[in-house]
């Protein structure tokens, strides 16, 4: 015995699947376009067929080759001949279409076995149709369940109601197209429907049309002077059909957002008679609860007459429960309260409440699948034989098809076209390609021997698209579902892709630095180009020798700005500004690199409205000597770090490496540091060559091990930082955002595999976790105490004994944000920053933050 | 740091694109460096915007719902976007977020 699970809300206007699984249902997403309900719609295009959304689009097109609303003919004997295919279609094969498509929803599951939804009014004829649909979709076991029951399961489940028994509900259901209304009865712990009523002409679409007629085309013609009224419905006139569309599209919009909104306006530009006009037309909540008056009127003048016909009041209705889209609308909610006076319940999702309450009623429901033994029997009768048969023919079809695929596996095209060779017992096989990212979906066409389909391409994306082949019952098999990727942009022949990363030379204000910011990533295809929003990370006053320094680099972007080849660079100093510059104003930077390589870059300063543009010959080197003094600085900074470390750990052989960077440093130190601004010989390209050269060397220094001992202390440091971090008493949100920006960057700077780099991080989180400390209350009270015993040795000792006395009046008040404030003012007294660690003075950089 | 819900950047994203096609419509460059902008923080905290507008109808692509104007052909272009084309980049690639809401004609 297997459990059904499965539920699916086969609707007139659209369909739902949902699972019971875990004590919950969930709703499956089409997997094309990723929406919950799936546009009960089948369309047959010359040559496929399509379902849903897109079949939709044809609708009011091609009505000859289109359906909709076919479950109100179920049962019937009418069909519909279909030109493109010139066949006949009947409503159950139609429906069953839709089955099997919602079916598809559901990934990595056969579907054998499923609750479906059946209107109140369903007769038998009706009911027996809809489960020869799910036959034919391969659903074998299916269970009918009425809708208004599901819906109520599917509110009992939510709202724990003690004892039903006896009571009756209304079940209220006003959808995109039609209306229901059935009154319920639960009777001997069973529920059943007691009566109903509806009009299958009644729906939120005429709502909107309403919207239309009343409140925007007066407006309209109002604005324009002409008549549009009488040409707007008009499907022979292009301009006012298009105009419809947009309106009809809008007036959805508007009531949608005054579900929730007094008043929205309608805003758009049309252009009627070669002539534009910008409309913006105000709706109110109020015009709408005058207009659809009438309509909702209708649909509780049929809720009453069920009431009545069965001589129930108000009062003997326990409950009211809402379904379909229209009932999110407020009017509706707000004159069924007034004129019926049942309390309303708002605990379901009126749009997906009957597919939930048929997972309900499948989560109960069991079947005897037809892979599990049966009961011995002692004759075998017609079924048996016909089931045996089926096994048969089963088996005989599996197919023995082989496809062969044809496609580039890169393209710089909108659509790449893909050529399928297939051999074997095609005939009556169907196929369909989708793209994983839901934004194609060739539709459903017959497999031939060759097939050639021309797929949409996302533009610079990994476009990754799946093949499934149907059997002729319409079923996938499987084993023939062929997944395949074509990249967009990448790689291709025509382009040259780029050999090294390009990046801008960026301030690293919190560890005194610059670092690499990529623009353009290796093997990226020519011409690129990308604008970077940066920001100014010091101010420069306008006329002053400061500067802001555009350092453009190839290379490594996981590497130090110092190891990297500048391809362009340009300076922007004080004197070239027309006003001051603020730290933190913003800096648009625009590169682009054509196909022969030649960078240009525009720079546009926000704040004086400047814009510099410079074209840099890849030959022409560019050098600014008090950059180079600085990039000196850091570097021999950074392996006196490495050495200290590399002796801690009694590494000989990274400590000899070590100390002869430091002596090829030493050797150009005194001439580099005493080089001025004006000179013009070519030392500085000497030396600057000289510690690119030291730079990379000590980038690749430090081996696996080295790397791995790193990586630890990192990890080790940052578990220590989170707890301090927790500890915090102030500026919590602010550590922690913080500790969330290092932790982002994690994996490209361990992918670096670069000593200096991984350093510099365990630099930032050391500071980060001297921060975290400072703003705790303990840690604070025991730099208190520590400088209070040591005042006598202040330099300023008058000044530390005053801001001592203010911090302890402040601990005795426990004004802890002002004890703070003092024993920081202590600390810098003490050690001329709040901070004991290491701060580069004067750092310049770039100015680039 | 609040995570914000697509939705609300999806219904940012809409507004951006409506103001772009109105500014467009107007000629008024002085915006277009702040719209630039916009568009770049978008594209830059994972989203992809694309406006079909001027491309050939297709009926096999499911990133716009279109309104057919006049007599179905095949060479029917997309002549008003109302609403754009919203991707949304994750580890697993691309995923469609919002399809674009179209107008199709001859």
């Amino acid at each position: 015995m297997k459990t059904v699970k499965i539920g699916i809300d086969l609707g007139t206007t659209n369909s739902l699947i949902g699972k019971f699984e875990g004590e919950r249902v969930q709703i499956f997403k089409n997997p094309v376009g990723f929406r919950d309900t799936l546009p009960s719609v089948v369309a047959f295009r010359p040559d496929r067929t399509l379902i849903g959304d897109k079949a939709k689009e044809f609708l009011t097109k091609d009505p000859v080759n289109v359906f909709s609303s076919f479950k109100r003919k179920m049962g019937t004997e009418e069909k519909f001949y279909v030109t493109n295919i010139d066949q006949n279609m009947t409503p159950i094969e139609l429906s069953s279409m839709i089955l099997k498509e919602l079916c598809k929803f559901v990934k990595d599951e056969d579907v054998s076995a499923a609750v479906i939804t059946i209107p109140a009014s369903f007769d038998s004829m009706q009911s027996a149709a809809t489960i020869k649909a799910a036959h034919l979709a391969g659903i074998k076991h299916p269970f009918l369940l009425q809708e208004p029951i599901a819906a109520s399961l599917a509110f009992f489940n939510e709202t724990k109601v003690d004892d039903l028994d006896g009571k009756h509900w209304l079940v209220y259901d006003f959808g995109g197209g039609t209306f229901d209304v059935a009154l319920v009865k639960a009777d001997d712990s069973s529920l059943k429907i007691v009566d109903h009523q509806g009009n299958n002409f009644l729906g939120g679409i005429d709502l909107d049309n309403l919207m239309l007629k009343e409140l925007i085309i007066p407006q309209l013609e109002k604005i324009t002077g002409l008549s549009i009224m009488e040409n707007v419905f008009d499907n022979n006139n292009r301009q006012y059909e298009k105009m419809y569309f947009m309106l009809a599209y809008l007036a959805e919009e508007a009531k949608k957002e005054l579900s929730q909104m007094e008043e929205t306006s309608i805003d758009t530009e049309l252009e009627l008679n070669g002539q534009f006009y910008d409309i913006s037309i105000p709706i109110t909540r109020s015009q709408l609860d005058t207009i659809f008056r009438d309509k909702i009127d209708e649909t509780i003048h049929l809720t009453k007459l069920v009431m009545e016909n069965n001589r129930l009041s108000a009062l003997d209705i326990s409950a009211l429960i809402l379904v379909g889209g229209s009932t999110y609308l407020p009017q509706v909610k707000s004159q069924l309260t007034e004129q019926l006076g049942i309390t309303i319940n708002h605990k379901i999702d009126p749009t997906t409440a009957v597919a939930v309450g048929a997972a309900y009623y499948a989560a109960n429901k069991t079947y005897i699948a037809s892979d599990e033994p049966k009961a011995p029997k002692d004759e075998i009768d017609d079924d048996d034989i016909k089931a045996l048969l089926d096994d048969e023919s089963t088996l005989s079809a599996k197919p023995s098809i082989e496809i062969e695929y044809s496609y580039n596996k890169t393209s710089r095209d909108a659509e790449e076209v893909l050529i399928m060779r297939v051999e074997g017992t095609y005939e009556g096989h169907s196929y369909r390609i989708t793209r994983k990212d839901g934004g194609y979906d060739s539709g459903i066409s017959n497999l031939k021997s060759k097939v050639t389909e021309f797929l949409p391409l996302m533009t610079s994306f990994n476009n990754i698209f799946e093949c499934q082949i149907y059997d002729t019952s319409g079923k996938e098999v499987p084993e023939l579902t062929k997944q395949f990727d074509i990249l967009h942009g990448k790689f291709a022949i025509e382009g040259q892709p780029l050999p090294h990363d390009i990046c801008l030379e960026v301030d690293d204000l919190e560890n005194s630095t610059t670092k690499m910011n990529a623009i353009f990533e290796r093997n990226a295809l020519l011409p690129l180009k990308r604008t970077l929003y940066k920001e100014a990370s010091k101010t420069i006053t306008k006329g002053s020798k400061e500067s802001i320094l555009i350092n453009i680099l190839e290379g490594d972007q996981y590497s130090r700005p110092t190891s990297n080849t500048t391809i362009g660079f340009l300076e922007i100093e004080g004197s070239n500004l027309t006003s001051d510059i603020i730290k933190g104003s913003d800096i648009e930077i625009e590169f682009h690199i054509d196909e022969s390589r030649v960078l240009t870059v525009n720079i546009y300063i926000v704040m004086t409205q400047q814009e510099f543009k410079s074209v840099f010959n890849l030959s022409e080197k560019k050098i600014n000597i008090s950059r180079l003094k600085e990039q000196f600085t850091t570097l021999e900074s950074d392996l006196f770090k490495s050495l200290r470390d590399f002796k801690m750990r009694e590494d000989d052989i990274m400590v000899m490496k070590i100390e002869y960077f430091l002596k090829e440093l030493r050797n150009i130190k005194s001439e580099l540091l005493s080089l001025k601004e004006s000179d013009r010989s070519d030392r500085k390209y000497i030396f600057a060559e000289k510690l690119s050269q030291i730079s990379k060397e000590s980038d690749k220094m430090g081996g696996n091990e080295t790397i791995a001992l790193l990586i630890e202390e990192y990890l080790k440091l940052k578990d220590n930082v989170w707890v301090n971090i927790q500890g915090a008493d102030f500026e919590k949100d602010s550590l922690v955002t913080q500790f969330k920006k290092i932790e982002t960057t994690e994996e490209s700077f361990m992918k670096s595999k670069n000593v200096s780099i991984i350093n510099a991080k365990i630099d930032a989180l050391e500071n980060l976790d001297w921060n975290a400390r400072m703003n705790s209350i303990g840690t604070l009270m025991y730099y208190f105490v520590m400088l209070k015993g040591h005042s006598a040795e202040a330099s300023n000792k008058k000044e530390m004994e005053y801001v001592i006395k203010v911090a302890e009046q402040a601990k005795e008040k426990e004004n802890y944000a002002e004890f703070r404030k003092n024993v920081h003012y202590m600390l810098n007294l003490a050690f001329g920053s709040s901070s004991p660690q290491k701060q580069m003075p004067n750092f310049k950089g770039t100015g680039i933050g | 740091m609040k995570v914000m819900d697509n939705s609300f950047l999806v219904a940012l994203i809409n507004q951006i694109y409506e103001m772009e096609t109105k500014l467009g419509e107007l000629s008024i460059d002085a915006l277009d460096r702040n719209l630039r902008k916009l568009n770049n923080l978008i594209e830059e905290n994972g989203f992809v915007v694309r406006n079909p507008l001027g491309e050939t109808y297709n009926e096999t692509r499911t990133d716009y719902e279109a309104n057919l104007v006049g007599i179905i052909s095949k060479h029917m272009k997309i002549t008003k976007v109302i609403k754009p084309i919203i991707y949304q980049k994750s580890n697993d690639g691309l995923q469609l977020l919002q399809k674009a809401i179209v107008i199709a004609e001859n």
